[in-house]
């Protein structure tokens, strides 16, 4: 059982919605050894707790201040107050690094869990001048940001790849799809056919590397498929980054396996982006605030099974979004098997100077380019960084051949830890770069958009 | 062994310390923690190394950015 929190940490002033009505309502911190929770109390619903950090990294030592980005445009004004006027409106702390654009209503696998609640059987899919709407929406208050075709399933329309040419057409040199993959296991012209339209990048839903997971979380096995969609984008030189939706208690176990998977399926696979279960949309009934799992408990179960060839100490806190949202560490991957952290330890000191965080966003940007881009052609051969080498003590390396393997051969390792109506802290919206484009074309933070309270009342979602 | 962060006008440079010829040499560099051997031309009496501007703008520069890459 938890120590009962007795020790408020962090600044006052910080506020949340009722799980319960969705009213503004006063949060603040509070410490029980190395657990840190939110707490808020509504004048007629009572108080909540939720749990949001536990165990090292120490909570304190994770911080990277900002200075607030200013945009030249902002589509809504502040007249009720975050989180109600979305967006974004001034109070807005942070410029859109990835907007989110919803092609799809309906999807072809109707998981238990989904954070979009996308039903099998969708509405009138938008057509092509509507999304081009979309995408101007996002020129006129992003430009230069990257973009990813979400739904529902994105890959149920014939015609997505005419929607990624009309990206790249526009200006937009970052497009990436966020799919369950099953069409790409099964048909390989269509995958052809997204490449050539100039598609960058599949953020392929991948919770495991054996099917008891997808039974719980999707309702079927699925590990053949997803590894034949992985085939496909080897086959057509599409980088590839695996989403684990990682739950205590269901999948936590995989952590190690589909960091070994993506080793060996290295240069195709570019990184592994591991989302901790959230309550919203749909999710396991049975979720409840003792099963949510923290960043640094994800952190550590990383280097645990990995048998220490991704360490703690080689993840960072964001320079993009809020330091508590997610963190993030590249990896090079040696022939042979060797792992060679890239990230610089995180040690801050007593006080981080605030950086910009419009930089941070630039940066980001850049990155995700980069990182979840298949790489350029040449390097190593395929499958070449795989096997159960351990870490072995750094050797110098040649410069050129560093520069060839870092090119072709790093591995992104990253988590976001996203808020729902329990853990809402304004704060930290405020900071968000992840925006979903709303049919009105407005940009609303990802956790706003898909926030539901406990009765399942939306907030931004239609 | 590879020359090739060495061009060859870089060898015509003398040390203005020892007066010494440049030469071809493996040097190790260290950058935010992570350490490097290069090929680079360097004073064979006090072992000064001369980075070119090419070399300096472009692959220490890279190297700088996938290592601060965050």
């Amino acid at each position: 059982m938890p120590a009962e929190p007795n020790e408020r940490v962090g600044e006052a002033g910080g506020a949340s919605l009722c799980p319960q009505c969705l009213s503004l309502i006063p949060s603040w911190r509070e410490r029980a050894g190395t657990e840190v929770y939110q707490v808020k109390e509504c004048p007629r619903h009572g108080r909540f707790r939720a749990l949001i950090w536990r165990g090292p990294p120490d909570f304190d030592s994770w911080r990277r201040p900002k200075l607030p980005a200013r945009l030249d445009h902002y589509e809504c004004s502040v007249e009720r107050g975050c989180p109600f006027d979305c967006g974004l409106c001034p109070e807005h702390r942070q410029r859109t690094c990835t907007a989110i654009i919803e092609v799809a209503q309906g999807c072809d696998l109707h998981c238990p869990v989904c954070y979009a609640d996308a039903p099998a059987q969708g509405g009138p899919e938008p057509d092509l001048a509507l999304v081009e709407t979309w995408y101007r929406a996002v020129l006129r208050s992003a430009a230069g940001c990257n973009i990813q075709l979400s739904g529902g399933e994105p890959t149920i329309r014939d015609d997505l790849p005419k929607i990624v040419a009309m990206g790249r057409g526009l200006g937009f040199s970052f497009i990436q799809i966020n799919t369950n993959g099953l069409r790409l296991a099964r048909d390989r012209s269509y995958v052809a056919a997204l490449v050539k339209a100039g598609l960058s990048s599949v953020f392929l839903q991948f919770d495991a590397a054996s099917d008891r997971a997808y039974q719980r979380l999707r309702g079927r096995a699925l590990l053949a498929e997803k590894l034949r969609a992985l085939d496909a984008c080897q086959e057509h030189g599409l980088g590839v980054v695996l989403v684990p939706t990682i739950v205590s208690g269901v999948n936590l176990d995989q952590v190690g396996p589909i960091l070994e998977l993506a080793r060996e399926r290295s240069p195709t696979v570019r990184g592994v982006h591991f989302q901790p279960m959230s309550r919203f949309g749909r999710y396991p009934v049975n979720l409840t605030e003792n099963g949510r799992l923290t960043l640094p408990e994800l952190i550590m179960a990383i280097e645990e099974q990995s048998k220490g060839l991704f360490p703690a100490a080689s993840f960072r806190p964001p320079g993009c979004e809020n330091a508590l949202c997610s963190f993030q560490g590249n990896f090079l991957l040696h022939p042979g098997g060797r792992v060679h952290p890239l990230s610089q330890d995180h040690n801050p000191d007593c006080c981080p100077r605030p950086e910009p965080a419009e930089q941070g966003a630039l940066r980001a940007i850049a990155r995700a380019a980069r990182h979840w881009a298949a790489p350029p052609p040449g390097g190593p051969p395929a499958r070449a960084a795989g096997g159960r080498a351990a870490n072995s003590p750094a050797q110098p390396i040649m410069l050129d051949e560093f520069i060839t393997l870092a090119r072709q051969r790093t591995l992104s390792v990253s988590a976001m830890a996203f808020q729902d109506v329990w853990n809402l802290d304004l704060d930290r919206v405020r900071d968000c770069c992840i925006h979903v484009v709303s049919p009105d074309g407005r940009l609303v933070p990802f956790c706003l958009y898909n926030l539901t309270s406990a009765g399942g009342q939306k907030l931004y979602r239609p | 062994m590879k020359q090739e962060n060495i061009r060859p006008g870089d060898l015509a440079w003398k040390c203005c310390k020892c007066g010494l010829k440049l030469e071809p040499a493996l040097v190790t560099v260290e950058y935010l923690g992570n350490e490097f051997t290069a090929e680079l031309p360097r004073c064979p009496g006090c072992g000064q190394v001369m980075i070119s501007e090419e070399v300096a703008l472009g692959k220490m520069a890279e190297v700088e950015q996938i290592l601060e890459d965050k």
